[in-house]
């Protein structure tokens, strides 16, 4: 495949970009003390000129300046100007994957470290926005869909970028594409029914003493040692196969595994519901198959219709954007809006707030904290919209211990914003993961090309044109043209700085 | 990425706000004769002034007074933290969609747009509840010229004669993909005369200078001059402004060439996403601008044009007129109350970015001797606040127009 030059230049900037990003990563020492003039270490809870040293990852100590022993050997960063606040949670998102959706209605023997694509600009923008943690999912069109994977924004591999793979399965209560609502109920309902004859069929076989599972697990290239090579009684809170501790585990295959581990109650489930009529059957899916207590609802903006229903069911909700909802009334025509996490919260339904859009994705959506923000705007307390981007999520991923708000223990995912948390004038300055410094915005091109309207080098036209001259195989004229732009491009600069310096002083006299 | 073929269902109907709507409809007709005492912990009045703990005094639709202690006058008291002047968006495109383009020619310059609108249209109460009291409807610009825009309230008695602000405020024209683009036929070369010209960007240049030439020669030779001519005359002398959509660069310079060639006095370049790439071109011209709603990625513009978060605060420094725009969001984090919040992200200072959706707007349409500010005399346009204005964070509690309370703080809780 023959690289073109734009193609050229905008792979270096990528690589320049992400070596500035995960440069410090790589480079940062094990001990790091923080100042900041605010910590916020949770919703409602700050300190004053506070201090927070992570060692080895983990925050170690949070407390005022004066009063925390900070290690002599420590890196410092921040000061008196910061604010210090938790990085934030994305509960779930599809962004950041080769593609979103699988064809195969039931796929649970998928999963998603296949698809994600490390280097793709979504993590960079999670990153750019102060995001540390995320839950990424396969997106809704499925009907039960692969296995999603907890990561954090920072790493040129999945491995690097792994917090929790194999984590929950993704469904869908609403229909597909090419599905209507009755015939996506038919398919989830078909899935489990499927799943129960298949092990009731297996059980059977090894009483009569067949061997063909076996057979088929050994030609697939299944280990059937150690573990795998046991039997266990199943465990369902919605259903039971008896019999089945006479299946080895490794004789199932690895659709009716991943859907065991559901009905078992071992697995995650994050069930999405474009409108209010799905909510209940998601409930009652999740009920009849045992898995109810770990499932998470996925809710649009239509459901806030059914917040009475998430309510009496205890689940925790995801809500995405958009955060008002906006409906025709039939009958005069006119356009009625409802504020989405207000609804939940006034239900008392414990949610967290997701940044990835239903439905024509506009440009304001895919930014975690203008969302929250939008939320407050729309009568959600400021304390509660925060918990929906930090603590709630956090949770909701069982990782309450390690993420969402600043203590002695967690993860030490810390942001330095250079204002109040939510404005729309505050950015963020720095992102600390696991103690290490993941994100300079002082270093970040592309925010400068976005916030500065400041091009990056190389990808100026000049260089472009450089590079398309030279003729295949003439390395040598290319780096010269290389070279030529580089230093038009300097002088240029030279001169707008000038200009800059000149047009200052004239400010200045 | 979620299912889109669900969205459908997402603006389902519900029926039990039918009450609601009601309410809303029977609160439009009554008349704005009452009275209204406003309280603030600050009065931005977009006229050069912040007051802070301030008074307003609205009587029959009307700005009465305007202090730093109460005047003491009858009506009703309503306190809240911030108070702007109701906002104006010269780019709202509400239209009829393809009911607004006219398909017998490609300069209809003497159409009037206020033909062609639907004052019950569900989107301009969009606009009113958050806090968007005056728009200018321009036709779509799926033509090189696509006639006369219009002033008009976003709500009040769905009468033109009501509504209308100013008629005729500002000749509208496209440059760029967009007029062209739906005269190529489905397959082959447009090479039949079957089909509508221009079909390039060179083509649609060549439409405008033509137009202008024609008023030219009309100039000299009165029996040349046709209804078209003497808009476009209308121009040329300067008693209305050209206002043309440009997003990219290369757009942006055939605007500000065509204001250099024909001394267009007065030039508004509308969508002017990458106004930031040489603004001294558009200094040069005298150009005001309108930006269109900034987007998280930059991207996303019309010809995907880049959108630079500084283009306001640059485009202010260099001492433009700058207006922003919400083209009608339906999601409430893109709309026009929340453009001047974004465009402060990007550098602007807080009186630029008020001026931007207030005073500047109504200059550009050459509204501001009713609308823009708050000021004695002026209509009771307000947007009262809870918070900081303009932060994604702060809501709009209250929308008076025309001196009428179409949201009232007193009940958002």
């Amino acid at each position: 495949m023959q690289t073109t030059p734009s193609h050229f230049f905008a792979r270096s900037v990528l690589a320049t970009s992400f070596a500035l990003l995960t440069g410090g990563l790589a480079l940062g020492a094990d001990k790091l003390v923080i100042e900041a003039g605010r910590v916020i270490t949770r919703a409602g809870h700050e300190i004053k000129d506070g201090v927070i040293v992570i060692e080895n990852g983990r925050i170690t100590k949070v407390g005022k300046q004066g009063e925390v022993d900070k290690p002599w050997d420590a890196t410092v960063i921040g000061g008196p100007s910061f604010v210090a606040f938790p990085g934030f949670v994305e509960a779930q998102t599809s962004r950041g994957l080769d593609r979103p959706n699988e064809n195969i209605d039931v796929a649970p023997f998928l999963d998603i470290r296949d698809s994600i694509d490390p280097i793709n600009f979504a993590y960079e923008d999670y990153l750019r926005h102060g995001v540390t943690t995320l839950n990424v999912q396969q997106g809704g069109n499925c009907v039960i869909g692969g296995r999603g994977m907890i990561v954090r924004p920072v790493g040129m591999t999945v491995d690097e970028m792994a917090v929790r793979p194999d984590y929950a399965l993704k469904l869908s209560a609403s229909p597909k594409t090419g599905k209507s609502a009755a015939t996506q109920s038919m398919a989830l309902r078909r899935a489990f029914d499927e799943l129960k004859k298949r092990l009731e069929k297996q059980v059977q076989d090894k009483k009569d003493g067949k061997a063909r599972d076996k057979r088929e697990a050994m030609f697939q290239g299944r280990e059937l040692e150690g573990e795998k090579a046991k039997g266990r009684a199943m465990d369902g809170k919605g259903w039971r196969v008896d019999g089945l501790e006479l299946v080895p585990r490794g004789e199932l295959d690895e659709k009716d595994l991943q859907l065991l581990e559901l009905v078992e109650g071992k697995r995650d489930a994050f069930v999405w519901c474009a409108a209010a009529m799905d909510v209940r059957k998601a409930l009652d899916l999740a009920k009849q198959n045992g898995f109810l207590e770990r499932t998470t609802l996925v809710l649009a903006g239509d459901c806030w219709k059914a917040a009475d229903v998430v309510a009496a069911s205890g689940r925790p909700a995801i809500l995405v954007p958009p955060m008002l909802h906006v409906e025709l009334d039939p009958l005069t025509g006119k356009e009625v809006e409802t504020s989405v996490p207000k609804a939940f919260a006034e239900k008392g339904v414990k949610f967290a707030i997701a940044s990835e859009g239903f439905g024509p994705t506009t440009p304001s959506q895919q930014v975690l904290w203008y969302q929250a923000a939008l939320a407050v705007g729309q009568g959600l307390p400021r304390d509660k919209a925060i918990a929906a981007i930090t603590t709630v999520p956090a949770e909701i991923l069982g990782l309450a211990d390690r993420v969402g708000s600043l203590e002695a223990g967690k993860d030490g995912n810390v942001l330095l914003l250079d204002g109040e948390p939510l404005s729309i004038r505050t950015h963020v300055e720095f992102v600390i993961i696991e103690g290490k410094t993941a994100y300079d915005r002082s270093k970040d091109i592309r925010a400068k090309h976005l916030l500065e309207g400041q091009e990056p080098r190389g990808t100026s036209p000049a260089g472009v044109d450089g590079a398309s001259d030279a003729k295949p195989g003439s390395k040598q004229d290319a780096l010269k043209k290389d070279e030529a732009a580089e230093k038009k491009a300097a002088e240029e600069q030279r001169k707008a700085d000038e200009k800059k310096h000149y047009e200052s002083s004239e400010e200045r006299g | 990425m979620n299912d889109p073929t669900n969205n459908s269902r997402a603006i389902r109907s519900w029926l039990g706000h039918g009450a609601l709507a009601a309410c809303v409809l029977s609160s439009l007709a009554l008349a704005g004769d009452k009275s209204w005492l406003i309280k603030a912990h600050k009065i931005h009045t977009a006229a050069g002034d912040t007051i802070e703990d301030g008074f307003l005094q609205v009587t029959d639709g009307r700005i009465t007074a305007v202090a730093g202690v109460s005047m003491g006058g009858g009506g009703d008291m309503l306190e809240v933290a911030a108070v702007t002047p109701g906002l104006i968006d010269l780019s709202v495109r509400i239209d009829l969609g393809f009911d607004s383009v006219e398909q017998s020619t490609e300069t209809p310059a003497s159409l009037d747009v206020e033909n062609g609108i639907d004052l019950w249209d569900p989107r301009f109460e969009r606009e009113l509840k958050s806090g968007v009291t005056t728009v200018v409807v321009s036709p779509p610009d799926r033509a090189v010229i696509g006639g006369w825009s219009l002033a008009l309230k976003t709500g009040g008695p769905p009468t033109l004669e009501k509504r209308r602000v100013a008629p005729r405020v500002a000749l509208r024209a496209a440059i760029g993909d967009e007029p062209s683009d739906g005269n190529r036929p489905a397959f082959g070369q447009p090479d039949s005369f079957y089909n509508r010209r221009p079909t390039t960007r060179m083509g649609v240049e060549w439409v405008l200078r033509k137009s202008f030439y024609d008023a030219l020669a009309a100039r000299k030779d009165a029996a040349l001059a046709t209804d078209e001519t003497r808009a476009f005359e209308e121009v040329l002398a300067g008693k209305a402004p050209l206002f043309i959509a440009a997003s990219t660069t290369q757009d942006i310079r055939t605007a500000c060439f065509l204001q250099r060639e024909f001394k267009l006095p007065r030039l508004i370049i509308d969508a002017a996403a990458e106004a930031w790439k040489d603004p001294q071109m558009v200094v040069q011209s005298g150009a005001a601008v309108v930006l269109p709603p900034f987007s998280f990625g930059g991207r996303g513009g019309v010809d995907g044009a880049f959108h630079a978060w500084n283009t306001a605060a640059l485009l202010h420094e260099r001492g433009l007129t700058i207006a922003l725009s919400g083209h009608n969001s339906i999601e409430r984090g893109d709309r026009l109350a929340v453009q001047p919040g974004l465009a402060m992200h990007g550098g602007l200072p807080f009186d630029a970015a008020l001026a931007a959706v207030t005073i500047n707007p109504a200059r550009m349409a050459g509204i501001d001797g009713r609308v823009g500010s708050i000021a004695t005399g002026k209509d009771a346009d307000l947007v009262l606040w809870d918070g900081r204005p303009f932060e994604p964070s702060s809501r709009i509690v209250g929308v008076l127009l025309d001196g009428e309370l179409i949201v009232d703080p007193r009940t958002q809780k």
